[in-house]
């Protein structure tokens, strides 16, 4: 029997997450509800941390158990990305926490860090239901953490919002599922895969309307266009650290599955070509839309989250011209930088916008004269997030834009070349709002406590790394063979 | 994992090349730590990493005209099965602009000591300033194209920064940001031709891109594409028509920036940047074609604005906008060395001109406006004999560096290209000795106008900057800064009239007059073309074409002839000033505004940009709420509950996931033809 025979060691960083997440929540129980936690914030990124270090260090061949729970290079990078940036959101989140203090502390950290175990369980799941029990304990922890402030209407109304519709997405979710296991009794990723070539042949209709339902659901998840709607909602409403983690965690999890359960289940060369086409047009649209009505917006929060959506186009553009090694040595390294520049630009959003107690834009006005590092530190992050050279963010978009080049899908890159020199004119609404503005009577210079110095420092310093040395990662990536169970 | 790659074996001065920018990199992060401790002493550091950079440059170039080209790369970036390498790269071509660059930004260092010296952010000043230096050098060194965009990019980030330095002028951050934007347009183009390349090519390597243009292994379309797409980054950076407006407005900028970079290097870039693509330019005709009449037109364009202006800024900004429209259109020509000749003495004397304009605009107090100038010549002895000579070499009078590179503009026009663009260069010469003799008239000659320079109440007003002031302020970005009076004012002057400025003001002048003197006898026929021999060697670049000595007495009869007339228009007054402007108002109002392109703009890219952003705004808001009303009932009645504390967009969003999957389900299916 599989219980009996597999390799459990494989499934370690998750359970000592699992452990730690518990011990967290059980340590919180036993010191009182009320007040202000911050020694269980550190245990949390402690912890956090301590299972990245797992995650490093154990099974660097990689296996899997049975056809449910793999290891390889993608999971492992995935989880790593997801530990790390659980780990800088709880630090974003102490200091949060610190200025709000009726929001039931310990609980947050623990829901976090299960947030983090369903991450890391649905990157590493090669079947439906794990991939779907993973998916499952993330969101869920992702509606309550949006509704933490649960005094505040704005939060509970976003929670809301989250729950209905992303319950809404997990349906669309499941129904294209169970086309997949009506038509091949399985729920392995790896025998649908097998059998899909001759599906195809047979049920082109059927095998459609699987991939499509399911590209509606994790569309919401990711929240490309047309199904972003939520998005802005939700973001503006959540506690700000929420918001940040929403925007990286979320949805760079969310890449992950999608890339899998497509690659592997729909990957073969005959049916790529089929979808591909409509991953870039929504790619397109999606790096237009955002781009666009991010122009148009003045609240912080609503800025990033259509920045975020078209961050999100500029994602699936590989994934849409062509699967394999390099595609996903594109994305991964683009998911460093993105992971890296949009935290820290939140870990400075989150500074300023608590100490003003508004989200509008003009709460950056005078930064640099309040705050020089923060306000250096953020134009960074925002020029590697519109792409300027010596960032991570300019790597990554010339990369990307090499490899649509070379699958034949120039226009593709175009759109994004210039939907990225759009997102300029927004950017530059920061910048100069931090450096060409006076700051407000009243502001004095910032504060800025060692967790969120910290986060930024980190960020800035792998941001500008990567920018200056890509071949860092780049040297490790290309030697990966990211996912041995496909070909 | 890191290699270099060495192509010779001697150690030499050239080994020690990639030295030249580090040395302003460093002035730079001094600056930037120790900027505030430091105060006015930041400009020596500046000068002194800066004169460290000409020294070494000047023995990086006696030791590359004895030499060979030498290249030394480290593995960089690895994407997918090929490599990216960085390195640097000394080559005949950039081991004569690491001359020019070092050596304007040398001058302008020591200019801008006393320019800025009483502005309270200097030391942030001369650290962009080295930053710049660092990129521009950085650029000019890189060995492959990818490099050069990186500092491209950084020249671009530079040049926003020191355009925008008077940040609380609304018009300043207006024009620093469209400065940006705008050449961003341009390196759209760069960025997708670069990438072409890589992806038919395997590298960006400049040495294996003439290569693969020589083993024919790019189809002739993809050689046009490619190249008009690099071109597209050379309009932008080098403000060419129609992407040059973005020039004129940065003169916002503190004038030694504006003689720095907004005359001698950066916008030299985009001419560099054809001059090292050159083979591939070559390799297509019909880009080549278009390289020489957008050279051509903007040439003539930027000429005729520049007559009617009166900003003594914006006149050289035309100017330089015109002179790098004869650099454009020689290379088009096939005049690969005339074409970077231009460049070259160009870089001298226009930065004597702006410098010059400095000098004066400093000595009147911060005005800009030649109608309250004049009568300086004997007031500014230095600056108005520096100028002179500055103006006489743009002009192209023998035997000043001016004629010789604008007669071999002019021969490889006449040889390699056809009569009209011949015509259309022979009369921008005409008019450039004319507006630049407008310009000196009215500045030096005559009674000075400019009043009492000490009375506040004796503020100019400028019509046509205040105008272009709005015109910016809604492209741009809002107004609403306080006014802050930090650039220099000159308070505890006593005179009040205008007087010779301190000798750190007058050096770089004298020293850039020198060049624009003598820089043209380096190429001089009667020397046997030393830059040609040097900047050819071993490379495929054509045949240069040289014009017969009939050419050389036409070119001079012609700026003759452009200065009489201004002399006779300005100072004799033989010809009334407003001769044109009554005879053809609405040709000199064309010219006035620009021929209307910022208009152009603003109504083709600007507003629809706007437009359809709000569109998309107001789709993600409301055109859901009519769905949800066609819809009706059904969604409302079970919406109802929780619709009191919402906003009611909650069932909207749901119906948009729901209908949007139809949507895209149902075109995917229409598409892909399975309901068949």
């Amino acid at each position: 029997m599989i219980v009996l025979e597999t390799d459990w060691s494989l499934m370690t960083p998750e359970i000592s997450l699992a452990a730690l997440a518990l011990l967290v929540f059980t340590i919180d129980f036993m010191t009182g509800i009320h007040g202000k936690k911050p020694f269980i914030g550190r245990l949390a990124v402690l912890s956090l941390l301590v299972t990245a270090v797992l995650v490093i260090l154990l099974n660097p061949g990689g296996g899997s158990i049975g056809d449910l729970f793999l290891v390889d290079p993608f999971a492992r990078l995935f989880k790593l990305i997801i530990l790390i940036g659980v780990a800088m959101v709880i630090m974003i989140s102490m200091y949060y926490l610190d200025r709000n203090p009726e929001v039931y502390q310990g609980e947050y950290y623990s829901i976090m860090m299960f947030a983090a175990l369903g991450a890391m369980l649905m990157v590493s799941s090669a079947d439906l239901i794990t991939l779907f029990i993973g998916l499952e304990i993330l969101s869920i922890s992702s509606y309550v953490l949006a509704g933490f402030k649960k005094h505040h209407r704005h939060s509970t109304e976003a929670a809301l919002k989250y729950v209905i519709l992303g319950g809404t997405a997990s349906a669309f979710i499941l129904y294209g599922m169970s086309f997949l296991y009506g038509l091949t009794g399985s729920t392995s990723l790896v025998e649908i895969g097998q059998a899909m070539p001759v599906l195809f042949q047979q049920y082109p209709a059927l095998v459609g309307m699987s991939f499509l339902f399911m590209l509606v659901g994790f569309g919401f998840k990711i929240s490309i266009v047309p199904f972003h709607m939520w998005a802005p909602d939700v973001y503006q409403g959540s506690p700000t650290p929420v918001t940040a983690f929403l925007t990286v965690v979320s949805k760079l999890a969310g890449f992950a599955i999608v890339i899998r359960i497509f690659t592997l289940a729909f990957g073969f060369e005959g049916i790529h070509g089929e979808w591909s086409f409509i991953l870039a047009v929504m790619a397109a649209i999606t790096m237009i839309t955002g781009n666009f009505i991010a122009l148009t917006q003045n609240n912080v929060k609503r800025l990033m989250a259509y920045s975020g959506i078209a961050q999100a186009g500029y994602l699936l553009v590989p994934f849409a011209v062509v699967l394999g090694d390099f595609s996903s040595t594109v994305i991964v390294f683009y998911s460093v930088a993105y992971l890296m520049m949009t935290l820290g630009a939140f870990a400075v959003i989150t500074l300023v916008t608590e100490d003003s107690g508004m989200t509008d834009i003009s709460s950056f006005a005078g930064l640099y004269y309040r705050s020089p590092y923060m306000a250096i530190a953020m134009t960074v992050f925002l020029v590697s997030l519109g792409g300027l050279p010596l960032t991570a963010g300019f790597i990554g978009k010339v990369n990307i834009f090499i490899l649509a080049a070379a699958g034949d899908m120039l226009w593709l890159a175009i759109i994004m070349i210039l939907t990225s020199v759009v997102s300029f004119y927004y950017y530059f609404g920061f910048i100069k709002q931090m450096f060409m503005t006076e700051p407000r009577p009243n502001d004095k210079e910032l504060f800025v406590p060692g967790g969120l110095l910290t986060v930024v420092t980190v960020s800035l310093a792998v941001v500008l790394l990567l920018g200056i040395a890509p071949n860092l990662l780049l040297d490790i990536f290309n030697q990966y063979n990211w996912m041995p169970s496909f070909n | 994992m890191c290699h270099g790659i060495l192509k010779e074996k001697g150690v030499g001065m050239m080994h020690y090349a990639w030295l030249i920018p580090v040395f302003p990199l460093i002035t730079f992060l001094i600056l930037l730590v120790a900027g505030r401790v430091l105060k006015e002493k930041v400009a020596y550091i500046g000068i002194a990493g800066l004169a460290l950079s000409f020294l070494l440059s000047v023995l990086v170039l006696l030791e590359r005209i004895g030499g060979e080209t030498y290249t030394y790369v480290l593995n960089w970036m690895t994407v997918g099965e090929n490599v990216v390498t960085m390195g640097y790269e000394v080559t005949a071509l950039n081991a004569m602009m690491l001359i020019v660059v070092t050596l304007v930004s040398l001058v302008v260092h020591i200019f801008s000591k006393e320019y800025m010296k009483e502005d309270d952010r200097i030391h942030v000043f001369f650290a962009y300033l080295g930053l710049f230096s660092f990129s521009m050098l950085g650029l000019v060194l890189a060995p492959n194209i990818l490099q050069l965009f990186i500092f491209w990019e950084l020249v671009g980030l530079c040049s926003f920064l020191l355009v925008g330095f008077w940040y609380f002028k609304p018009e300043a951050a207006a024009a620093a940001k469209k400065a940006f934007l705008i050449t961003r347009i341009g390196d759209v183009g760069l960025l997708i031709g670069l990438v072409l390349l890589f992806n038919r090519v395997g590298s960006f390597n400049y040495a294996e891109i003439y290569t693969a243009v020589e083993m024919d292994q790019l189809s002739a379309p993809m050689i046009t594409t490619i190249a008009l797409l690099i071109f597209l980054g050379a309009v932008g950076k080098s403000a060419q028509f129609p992407l040059h407006v973005w020039l004129p407005d940065a003169m916002e900028g503190p004038t030694p920036v504006s003689a720095l970079i907004h005359a001698a290097t950066m916008v030299a870039a985009g001419v560099y940047l054809i001059g090292v693509m050159y083979p591939l330019f070559l390799a297509s005709s019909t880009a080549m074609t278009v390289v020489a009449y957008t050279g051509a037109l903007t040439a003539l364009f930027a000429a005729t604005m520049a007559l009617v202006n009166n900003d003594i800024k914006r006149i050289l900004a035309y100017s330089t906008i015109s002179q790098l429209g004869f650099m454009i259109l020689a290379l088009g020509t096939a005049g690969y060395v005339a074409g970077l000749f231009h460049l070259m003495t160009h870089a001298f004397f226009k930065a004597l001109l702006f410098l010059g304009a400095g000098s004066v605009i400093f000595a009147v107090h911060h005005r800009q406006d030649i109608r309250d100038m004049g009568g300086l010549w004997g007031k500014m002895k230095v600056t108005s004999v520096t100028f002179l000579i500055g103006s006489l070499a743009i002009a192209g009078i023998f035997p000043l560096a001016g004629f010789w590179s604008k007669e071999e503009i002019l021969a490889s026009t006449l040889i390699n290209g056809d009569g009209f663009l011949f015509l259309i260069a022979l009369v921008t010469a005409f008019l450039t000795a004319f507006y630049m003799f407008r310009l000196f008239f009215k500045t030096f000659t005559g009674e000075f106008k400019g009043g009492d320079l000490n009375d506040p109440t004796e503020e100019t007003f400028n019509e046509q900057a205040a105008w272009e002031a709005t015109q910016s302020a809604e492209v741009g970005l809002d107004a609403g800064y306080e006014e802050r009076k930090v650039y220099p004012n000159h308070q505890e002057v006593p005179e009040n009239e205008p007087r010779e400025n301190a000798g750190l003001m007058t050096f770089p002048l004298m020293v850039l007059a020198v060049l624009a003197v003598i820089a043209g006898f380096i190429n001089a026929p009667f020397l046997g073309h030393q830059l040609e021999a040097f900047l050819t060697a071993g490379l495929n670049v054509g045949t240069q074409p040289h014009g017969a000595l009939w050419l050389a007495f036409l070119s001079v009869a012609v700026a003759v002839a452009g200065i009489s007339l201004a002399w006779a228009m300005y100072v004799k007054g033989f010809i009334r000033e407003d001769f044109f402007s009554s005879k053809a108002p609405s040709i000199h109002k064309l010219f006035q505004n620009n021929y209307y392109l910022d208009d152009i703009y603003l109504a083709v890219f600007v507003r629809p940009t706007k437009e359809i952003s709000l569109l998309l705004w107001e789709m993600d808001k409301t055109i859901v709420d009519g769905v949800i009303t066609l819809i009706g009932s059904l969604t409302s009645r079970s919406g109802k509950a929780m619709g009191k504390h919402q906003d009611g967009q909650l069932q909207t969003y749901g119906l948009v996931t729901v209908f949007g999957g139809m949507v895209v389900i149902g075109l995917a299916f229409a598409v892909r033809g399975y309901f068949g």
